[in-house]
């Protein structure tokens, strides 16, 4: 176990995924004290300004705005948008910080969720096999057909605007590739002779899933399911710039990067003008994908065969 | 009959060989193709053969781990070929079976203590207080320091591990343990210690053996009994003593005559079998074994044999009997 | 011995190869000597991880990383081996010296067909034609008893039993008449009447062409057929060395008297199996002294702390062991109830 973590401490891409993870779960943590809220609601975006167009980092807070907050009776706890504001005078850095939470949240339960869907449905097709996994196979398949930006833009048209709609919609279409995995190794470690030792012994067809098939099986879906989480804020991410994700002013990365859609080109002879709009969103998204990924990497590596007997 | 434990009439498993897009069946692998015989009480049955010629299946047959094509199995005189799933876990605790490989048979993710205990669990049999304590015992019974009990199977070497398996199948307190090729994969100074083992326990908890092995040493030197199997088929059981001295089915005698000897004075007429086994897809017609027997006759391609009585326990098939 | 007048086509002397591996040094192979005369078998016998397979590699220079020979002397017709480029080791390979692998289904080529694969030995060292390769090839699969080889000559691997293959891996071997043979566990994987077969072939063979052969196994009964000498080996050592009847008869060495008590067998009635306690050690951690020590029913004070040395104890009967004397006394017992069952 040491020379592992001792592995992996050596391991550039490792460790630089494993601190970006760090960051951002410190980011997500101490949200109120690095961007602390004024409304009731954190995830709120405070405005800065009445403005339409997105004004550069380090704009101070518009006077009829600090109007407003004054006569509300909120104090004024930042004066400064330090990496701008986004169109309609949102803070970026409020929310982007507040987005944290929110990415997590999108990450963590649309992956749970559609990990355990896909886990039993995949489990109990491969362990009955017959019937029960020609009929499951198909409907996944049905499921794989349909593309799942579409899917999933359609199915939220349908339920309405709204991040838990966006991650309904996530885990609807989101469960088939764990259902696969886990179906695929399941059938090849049913096989294995101490499944068949359990079975002599009396043992209950869920006793044998829950005790020896899945924990045998779970960690190439536990790899996979880790490098989704940043694929899943991306795609909520996605359905936020077409219009059908968090409500207006929601603190989210999608909405963030959504608000930049008029202003990414800049204005006549002033290209990329409003650079900071689509740049802080982007590489907030870019790194936590990325965080994602290396962790995945990692536990890849962890759990390669060669590595295992150490465990 | 009147001791058997175990006794099979007719027994017999086909696998259905799928081919294309439609998985349709396009033919059957007879495996195990109508066998009968006894296991007695308190005995080792040897079943030996070469690869492929069905003595996994029908062990795991006659355990219900594979669900018989037809053909009975009984008991102690209760069928329990076609019982439900839920009626056979009763059954589970008297009948156990140790496979070949020490590696795949243990759950590498399993402290050796749940590996052991699990049966206790599966059927609710003590605290897990005692159980443990009856994991402690086994351990020390199989050879293995108790204290060990919290290490999982990749800590141990492969004779280890067989001894974990048996203490597994020991759990049960059952009355009858198959041993599949239990101590094949096993290096020789091992081998002797397991099978002097195995021969330890059958004494001290009256166990039955069905002990299959493709080595006719290590059979001749455990059984009482010997059956033989080619392509399915039982092709000669008899005991021991009256095998090893009068061997008539041609096959066994082959088989026999093949066995390396370490010994190099020993010298013998062996009788090389031309060709390979045949497919259990489509063995010949007649007596499967008659492509490669020396003493072919006419008849031999046309009938197949039965398994005949010709002394005291003395089975064969051959139509030269 | 009569071999002292014989040719000696390969000499191991003090042959050391180890493993670096992250966990430490494993040494596989410790110091083995033995020599091989023209056209005798010698048996390489041995437990599971004793060295046999690497000493194996080793004669052929075929390590990988982080396996290396890191002393000895491989003398083959009088030139050191492990003094040739690998330029010079590839004229050597397959040519002068042959080897036959335990699987040989993972050791053939799937994607050729059994006579390319054969054929590519002949047009390498022989510069042969792919008519005149063929034809040998042709020729080489009928005399390892395969049946129709035109035929069998386009087939892939897979269309072959595991006895047709084996054989089809001794017609390759042969293919250029090497002088010295490696098997390394060639009948192991198949089943005793096709192992009958095989072995019954390379004997037969052995005679025609006049190779040596390095046979590997763990297989007493098997290496009582087929070797004239044997070397048994423990812990990356051998411990005994001498001609096949005394090894089987007065065994000198503890443990090849412990295995030849421990094996169930055929030609007698045995009472009850003797064993030999505890385990291989791990190569990592061999104990002081002896390897066999702790497993040595005949270990003294001296065992646990001094190594014995390969001494020559009786007329080419070589053993590393301080107890020979004893050993001898108790093997004696036993050797008298083996003769009378062979006479039986
Ligand atoms: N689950 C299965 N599906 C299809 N065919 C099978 C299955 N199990 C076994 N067979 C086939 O049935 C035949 C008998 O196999 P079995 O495993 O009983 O042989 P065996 O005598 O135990 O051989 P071995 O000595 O190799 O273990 C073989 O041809 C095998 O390929
Ligand atoms: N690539 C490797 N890396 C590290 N250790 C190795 C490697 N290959 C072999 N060894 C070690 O070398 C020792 C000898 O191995 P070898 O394969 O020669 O055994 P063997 O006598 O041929 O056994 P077997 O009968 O199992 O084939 C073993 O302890 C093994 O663990
Ligand atoms: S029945 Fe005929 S072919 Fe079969 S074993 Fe007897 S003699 Fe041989
Ligand atoms: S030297 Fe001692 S321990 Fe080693 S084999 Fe001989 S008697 Fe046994
Ligand atoms: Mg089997
Ligand atoms: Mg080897």
């Amino acid at each position: 176990m040491n020379r592992i973590i001792r592995k992996l401490l050596n391991n550039t891409a490792s460790l630089i995924g494993l601190l970006l993870l760090l960051v951002f779960i410190l980011i997500a943590v101490f949200a109120p004290y690095l961007a602390p809220p004024l409304f009731p609601d954190p995830y709120q975006i405070p405005r800065m300004s009445w403005d339409v167009e997105p004004q550069p980092p380090g704009f101070p807070m518009s006077d009829d705005m600090r109007f407003v907050y004054e006569s509300l009776g909120k104090p004024i706890t930042r004066d400064k948008a330090i990496f701008g504001t986004a169109q309609g005078g949102y803070d970026i850095f409020y929310g982007l910080i507040w987005g944290t939470r929110t990415a997590f949240r999108i990450g963590i339960i649309t992956v749970t969720l559609s990990m355990l869907i896909g886990v039993i449905l995949g489990s109990l097709s491969a362990y009955f096999g017959g019937w029960l996994d020609e009929l499951l196979m198909r409907i996944t398949d049905i499921f794989l057909s349909i593309p799942f930006l579409v899917a999933a833009m359609v199915l939220t048209t349908i339920l309405g605007r709204g991040l838990d709609k966006v991650m309904i919609a996530l885990v609807a279409f989101g469960w088939m590739g764990y259902a696969r995995v886990i179906r695929g190794s399941i059938l090849s470690t049913k096989e294995e002779v101490y499944v068949m030792a359990a079975k002599a012994l009396g043992v209950k067809d869920f006793r044998i899933i829950a005790f020896h098939l899945l924990p045998n099986t779970i960690f190439p879906v536990l790899v996979q399911a880790s490098m989704n989480i940043g694929s899943m804020v991306v795609t909520a991410a996605a359905l936020s710039f077409l219009g059908v994700g968090a409500p207006l002013g929601y603190a989210d990365w999608g909405q963030m990067v959504s608000f930049a859609r008029n202003w990414i080109i800049g204005s006549p002879g002033k290209a990329g003008e409003y650079w900071y709009a689509v740049f802080f969103p982007g590489i907030f998204i870019v790194l936590f994908v990325l965080s994602w990924n290396l962790v995945g990497d990692t536990l890849r590596d962890i759990l390669d065969p060669r590595l295992r007997g150490e465990l | 009959m009147n001791n058997s434990l175990i006794s099979i009439k007719n027994l017999v498993k086909y696998f259905p060989i799928k081919k294309g897009v439609f998985r349709s069946t396009v033919g059957w692998i007879k495996a195990v193709d109508k066998i009968s015989f006894d296991i007695y009480n308190g005995e080792t049955l040897g079943l030996v053969g070469e690869s492929g010629c069905g003595k996994s299946t029908t062990a795991l047959t006659i355990l219900r781990l594979e669900e018989p094509t037809s053909g009975e199995i009984f008991f102690q005189g209760e069928n329990i070929s076609s019982i439900n799933k839920k009626q056979m876990r009763k059954y589970r605790k008297d009948l156990q079976i140790i496979f070949q490989d020490p590696y795949s048979s243990l759950d590498p993710r399993m402290k050796i203590k749940n590996i052991i205990a699990e049966g206790l669990a599966a059927h609710n049999l003590l605290d897990s207080r005692t159980r443990v304590q009856k994991v402690g015992e086994l351990l020390e019974r199989v050879g293995i320091p108790p204290d060990y009990m919290d290490r999982f199977p990749h800590e141990f070497s492969g004779g280890q591990r067989q001894r974990i398996g048996i203490a597994r199948a020991l759990a049960l307190n059952p009355k009858m343990i198959i041993c599949d090729e239990a101590v094949s994969a096993l290096d020789v100074s091992i081998r002797s210690q397991i099978i002097n083992l195995f021969k330890e326990l059958q004494s001290e908890f009256n166990l039955t053996y069905l002990f299959i092995a493709h080595d006719l040493s290590v059979i001749k030197y455990i059984s009482d009994r010997v059956a033989v199997m080619y392509l399915g088929k039982i092709v000669e059981i008899a005991p021991k003593d009256i095998f090893f001295k009068n061997t008539l089915h041609p096959y066994a005698i082959a088989l026999v005559s093949a066995v390396p000897v370490p010994n190099p004075d020993f010298k013998r007429k062996r009788i090389l079998l031309p060709g390979d086994v045949p497919s259990p897809a489509n063995p010949p017609k007649g007596c499967r074994f008659h492509p490669r027997c020396q003493k072919v006759m006419e008849i031999c391609s046309q009938v197949e044999p039965e398994l005949k009585k010709l002394d005291k326990d003395h089975y064969v098939s051959c139509h030269l009997y | 011995m009569e071999n002292k007048n014989r040719d000696k086509v390969l000499e191991v002397k003090n042959l050391k190869t180890y493993f670096f591996t992250e966990d430490g040094i494993v040494k596989a192979v410790d110091g083995v000597d033995f020599e091989v005369y023209q056209g005798e078998t010698l048996g390489l016998v041995g437990e599971s991880g004793c060295g046999k397979s690497v000493t194996a590699f080793s004669i052929l220079k075929l390590l990988d990383y982080p396996g290396k020979t890191v002393e000895g002397q491989i003398l083959f017709k009088e030139d050191d081996l492990l003094k040739k480029s690998e330029e010079q080791m590839r004229k050597i390979r397959g040519k002068e010296i042959a080897m036959i692998f335990q699987e040989p289904m993972t050791s053939l080529n799937p994607v050729f067909t059994i006579g390319f694969q054969i054929a590519e030995s002949l047009k390498v060292h022989y510069k042969m034609s792919n008519l005149e390769a063929r034809k040998k090839v042709i020729e080489l699969l009928e005399k390892v008893g395969i049946p129709i080889p035109e035929q069998r000559v386009d087939e892939y691997p897979h269309q072959l039993s595991g006895g047709m293959r084996q054989r089809a891996m001794i017609a390759m071997a042969l293919a250029c008449d090497p002088v010295l043979l490696i098997a390394d566990e060639p009948t192991t994987s198949l089943d005793v009447t096709i192992q009958a077969q095989i072995l019954e072939l390379m004997k037969t063979l052995l005679k025609q062409f006049n190779s040596s052969l390095i046979m590997i196994t763990h297989d007493l009964g098997v290496i009582a057929e087929i070797a004239d000498r044997i070397a048994v080996m423990y812990a990356g050592k051998i411990v005994e060395y001498t001609d096949t009847r005394s090894i089987f008869f007065s065994p000198l060495h503890p443990y090849t008297f412990g295995l030849l008590t421990s094996i169930p067998r055929l030609d007698m009635e045995m009472e009850k199996l003797e064993s030999i306690p505890g385990v291989v050690p791990d190569p990592l951690h061999f104990p002081e002294g002896c390897k066999f020590h702790p497993r040595c029913g005949f270990a003294t004070e001296r065992c646990r702390k001094e190594e014995p040395s390969l001494l020559e104890i009786e007329n080419g009967h070589i053993v590393r062991c301080w107890q020979v004397d004893r050993v001898r006394e108790e093997a004696k017992k036993i050797a008298f109830t083996r003769r009378l069952a062979v006479v039986e």
